[in-house]
């Protein structure tokens, strides 16, 4: 058994304070692969680059049983407004 | 048959299959073999495509088709191209900006080789006639771009230019798969500098630079297949690392994972500096981000 959805999950909530974050287990049940949404105020003036090493440090304990994690988004708290709106935007439209 | 003399340059005629889905399996259909006398003229029905008000002549002869067609001025966008030319069999002729002819094709996706012309010689795509072929089997869409040239050579004299024999302009060429790079000279052979600058060499020294699992031809990893797609589809001269190479690329894993601070693979590095993995590349693909860093 790898890591648990839950793990991830507490681990990136108590190190990123993330003001929205949704895990995906797209293992299959065996808990080695995750796809990840983060918001988070610390991605503020980072590169995608080092969002993404911040979510891979975070969770440096868990990667070492998980084979594969997707980073669908990490993106600031601004960002995801602007995201938020525009979606609706166009599925208002 | 049309009694167009064509023996002085018939030689060099050939109709090229353009299909910028199967560039590997293009086959080159030679003007001699697929074309001999005995085969019985076939009806060919040619279409001319036109969403609104579809129209289908049947050419008993083709020959008067070239001329009857229309002239499409070449949309500029990608999605332009999926209104205005079908994505079906048959034959095109592209027309520079005087109206001069300058190449006649077959295809089985018309609008993805005018495309592939575009993208490769603007200047010269201006314009473009169509004609889809239903039913297109291989003898048909042969007959079709025949009947095309001939009623071109027989009205100008002339073969169009990149038609004529020694023009590779039009010929999509086969992608050229470069061979994977290899950071060793395998795996017994003593290192006389570390494995991390010899990293550092090669990504200093190629301006893209993707450490990927398996060979570029035979990616071993989902992730490592998209980007390969990625920099592919954006036409991107990259070089290629197999991580998984254990006699030519040993320990390299490890090492990379050190040298980059980036745990996974695979790894894009563009001027030196790590861009980043299959997530981060995909995403600058998504919003566009990718053609400016790198063509820069």
């Amino acid at each position: 058994m790898g890591v648990t959805k839950e793990q991830v999950e507490s681990t990136l909530k108590s190190k990123l304070n993330p003001s929205h974050l949704e895990i995906i287990d797209t293992s299959g049940g065996c808990g080695a692969s995750f796809a990840i949404e983060i918001v988070s105020e610390q991605f503020e003036g980072k590169r995608l680059l080092e969002r993404h090493r911040l979510v891979n440090a975070a969770l440096e304990e868990e990667m070492k049983q998980i084979h594969a994690l997707s980073i669908k988004k990490a993106v600031t708290p601004g960002q995801w407004k602007q995201q938020l709106e525009s979606e609706k935007s166009t599925s208002a439209a | 048959m049309a009694a167009v003399s064509l023996s002085p340059v018939q030689a060099s005629l050939s109709p090229r299959l353009l299909s910028s889905h199967t560039p590997q399996s293009t086959p080159n259909l030679s003007f001699h073999s697929l074309s001999k006398p005995s085969i019985p003229f076939p009806s060919i029905s040619l279409k001319l495509y036109n969403p609104i008000r579809p129209c289908s002549l049947i050419i008993a002869a083709a020959v008067k088709n070239l001329a009857e067609t229309d002239l499409v001025a070449v949309p500029l966008t990608a999605d332009e191209f999926s209104k205005k030319l079908p994505s079906k069999s048959g034959v095109y002729a592209v027309y520079d900006k005087n109206d001069d002819l300058q190449f006649i094709g077959i295809s089985r996706n018309i609008g993805a080789s005018v495309f592939s012309h575009l993208k490769s010689v603007p200047d010269l795509c201006s314009f473009v006639k169509f004609g889809v072929v239903d039913e297109p089997d291989r003898e048909s869409l042969t007959q079709a771009w025949k009947s095309w040239m001939e009623e071109h050579i027989k009205t100008t004299g002339k073969v169009p230019p990149g038609n004529q024999s020694g023009n590779a302009t039009w010929i999509r060429q086969p992608p050229k798969k470069k061979p994977d790079l290899r950071l060793t000279p395998g795996r017994h052979v003593q290192l006389t500098v570390p494995l991390e600058e010899l990293i550092g060499k090669l990504v200093k020294e190629n301006r893209v630079v993707a450490f990927i699992k398996g060979s570029r031809s035979a990616p071993l990893c989902g992730f490592s297949q998209r980007v390969i797609g990625i920099l592919e589809s954006q036409g991107i001269d990259y070089e290629s690392v197999d991580v998984l190479d254990e006699e030519y690329n040993y320990g390299l894993r490890e090492t990379l994972k050190k040298y980059s601070n980036w745990p996974t693979f695979p790894q894009i590095f563009v001027n030196g500096e790590l861009i980043g993995g299959c997530d981060i590349l995909t995403s600058m693909d998504e919003k566009g981000e990718l053609a400016g860093l790198l063509k820069k």
